[in-house]
């Protein structure tokens, strides 16, 4: 066994060089500025008070309400189609999946661009509505194009981890809610649900996530002056060059992301052991 | 700190990937998205045997980010600006015109420029200005003639303007349409730009773009866009709707040059490279699929001339000796409060 042990070491030097060195690289730049010729970097906080501008809190703000409304639609969305995929013959599963998984395999940047040419003042719904004598709807650069390409982008997230939760559950205990005198709405809310929880959870992380910080999507669908988060971090690090600025806010980012992401991980614990308590959730 | 950095990503490089040998016949170009006809390419890897890795930048700032991430090419397209900066930084290298021999074919008005004015370091690529593309079916002319760059207040066309997302070009239009020079450094006129755009901002619903302005225009999603003067000549050849006018308040006139950086692996054949594209039958193909106009005088009287692609297309043609046009100077000051306040401008 301890020669096994050593195939971790190519891990290990590919986590320090590719996670470690650069995280400290952001936390150098956060807390550094332009130094002279004499000093290579000097310690300040200016990045951080820079950070709290009304303008750019705002940024923030409109982030995290942008994402939350996405991971929302992807649960209301989600939900029933992990169900209605995890209670079809597996035949059928499969190949529901499949459907599920396959816009992934074209790449996001593509799958986003195509949008634009679908939403655009004089695009594919348009030109039918249009057709149909009826007047057109502007739906580029609206909260509408930004929100509907990150659902479009993330669902399959969504999807795939509640239905791995539903997928693995013991078919036997929702016979035995059945058996004893329970009926489908009351299996499902206090049976199912709670037990399908922990893939909620982690589809909410893997939504939340990459939509609170993704700068593609409002870019190309928000039409620039749509500036989320993420936007402002690529925005300083690739027009403005202001690198410690864009570190700091980073940082930030990260920071909040981090608190989140424990207080969704404590959240999943306690439902656990109230299930396993054999309490009821709700 | 900043040179610490190209070691620790060349570090990274090749722990992640099985970095390539440099050999002999290999050009890294590092040119604009959309600035090449991809024959041109080929055509130099069979002349010269050589193996040419071409890469796209979207502004003259990433292209800058890339450089200081310790990439390293053998030639760059910037724009004059940022050739001043690179010059002033000691990053690019003087360049040996006995091996540029086209050189002499450049037009005249483009050799000595600001950024260069001893003419020891860059070659021509393209030119142009900057101005506003039309829809003439919808944008009254008279307005344009009236108003310049004030029609991008004029709440007339709200919600029907394509404002190009670079920060030296915006505040350009500000300073502009508010009569001042486009390399003002005087803080009341910076503020009263910065106002000025921030009206444009909240009154008209812009959209923000790059080069994806130029397919949204020949579709005609948008009545006006700020343009540079080469996606509009390409632009009107496609929807013919669409016309180019230039705010006799001025413009910004830009020159995009060839230069050989410092630290570049081959500078032989970066010399190659230069002398190619310059060289009637490339240029000529280059113009003609790009659009932007040619710095070669020869190919520059054929397009414009009879029969030529560019014949009658005022796009193609920059305004030349009008004193209201400026270029850029390159002011590391200034750039960082317009990156601030453009920042500002869209976030608001």
């Amino acid at each position: 066994m301890k020669g096994f042990a050593n195939l971790v070491r190519p891990y290990m030097v590919w986590i320090f060089g590719g996670i470690v060195i650069p995280m400290l690289l952001i936390v150098l730049y956060a807390f550094t500025k332009h130094g002279n010729s004499v000093m290579a970097f000097q310690f300040t906080l200016d990045n951080f008070i820079k950070f709290f501008d009304p303008v750019f809190v705002k940024v923030l703000m409109k982030s995290f309400e942008v994402a939350v409304v996405t991971t929302l639609l992807c649960i209301l969305l989600g939900y029933p189609i992990a169900y209605i995929i995890a209670n079809v013959n597996e035949k059928i599963q499969t190949l529901l999946l499949l459907l599920i998984t396959m816009p992934m395999w074209i790449n996001m940047l593509v799958r986003t661009y195509s949008w634009i040419s679908i939403l655009s003042d004089k695009g594919l719904i348009n030109g039918f509505l249009v057709y149909l004598n009826l007047s057109p709807i502007k739906m580029m650069y609206t909260d509408f194009a930004v929100i509907l390409g990150m659902v479009y982008n993330f669902l399959p997230f969504m999807i795939l981890s509640i239905y791995t939760a539903l997928a693995k559950m013991d078919k036997a205990i929702i016979h035995a809610s059945y058996d004893l005198g329970a009926n489908r709405t009351q299996t499902f809310l206090r049976v199912v649900f709670p037990l399908s929880l922990s893939g909620v959870i982690s589809g909410i992380t893997l939504v939340f996530l990459p939509a609170v910080s993704t700068f593609v999507i409002p870019k190309f669908l928000g039409g620039g002056q749509y500036m989320l988060i993420g936007n402002l971090i690529e925005n300083q690090f690739i027009t403005v060059g202001e690198w410690n600025f864009g570190s700091a806010i980073s940082m930030i980012m990260a920071a909040i992301i981090m608190f989140s992401m424990y207080m969704t991980r404590r959240f999943d614990r306690d439902i656990e052991e109230t299930s396993k308590g054999g309490g009821v959730v709700w | 700190m900043r040179k610490m950095l190209p070691v620790l990503l060349t570090a990274l490089l090749v722990l992640s990937a099985c970095s390539a040998k440099p050999s002999t016949s290999t050009l890294k170009v590092f040119n604009w998205g959309v600035y090449i006809d991809d024959a041109v390419i080929a055509e130099f890897e069979e002349k010269y045997d050589a193996k040419v890795v071409y890469d796209n930048f979207e502004s003259n700032e990433a292209m800058y980010t890339k450089l200081q991430g310790g990439e390293k090419y053998d030639v760059l397209v910037p724009s004059d600006y940022m050739i001043e900066r690179l010059i002033d930084e000691d990053k690019l290298q003087k360049l040996d015109f006995s091996k540029i021999p086209n050189y002499e074919g450049i037009i005249e008005t483009l050799k000595g420029l600001p950024s260069d004015p001893t003419n020891e370091y860059s070659v021509p690529y393209f030119w142009g200005n900057v101005g506003l593309l039309y829809n003439t079916e919808t944008v009254d002319l008279a307005d344009l003639e009236e108003q310049g760059w004030n029609i991008l207040i004029n709440t007339k066309y709200a919600g029907k303007v394509f404002i190009y997302d670079s920060e030296r070009d915006a505040f350009m239009i500000a300073y502009k349409a508010l009569g001042y020079s486009a390399n003002s450094t005087v803080p009341a006129q910076t503020e009263a730009a910065y106002q000025w755009l921030r009206k444009l901002n909240s009154t008209m619903d812009p959209a923000y773009v790059t080069d994806d302005v130029i397919d949204n225009m020949i579709e005609g999603v948008k009545d006006i866009a700020v343009m540079y003067s080469g996606d509009a000549a390409y632009i009107v050849t496609e929807n013919e709707s669409m016309a180019y006018f230039v705010p006799r308040e001025g413009t910004n006139l830009w020159v995009d040059s060839m230069v050989i950086p410092s630290d570049a692996q081959n500078p032989d054949l970066a010399h190659k490279w230069i002398n190619f594209m310059l060289e009637k039958e490339v240029a000529l193909m280059n113009t003609v699929y790009v659009g932007y106009t040619t710095p070669v005088q020869e190919v520059f009287d054929e397009v414009t001339g009879e029969g030529g692609d560019y014949e009658g297309i005022e796009a193609y043609i920059p305004r030349t000796g009008d004193e209201h046009d400026e270029t850029f100077r390159y002011d590391e000051d200034l750039k960082r409060i317009l990156s601030d306040l453009w920042t500002k401008v869209k976030a608001q």
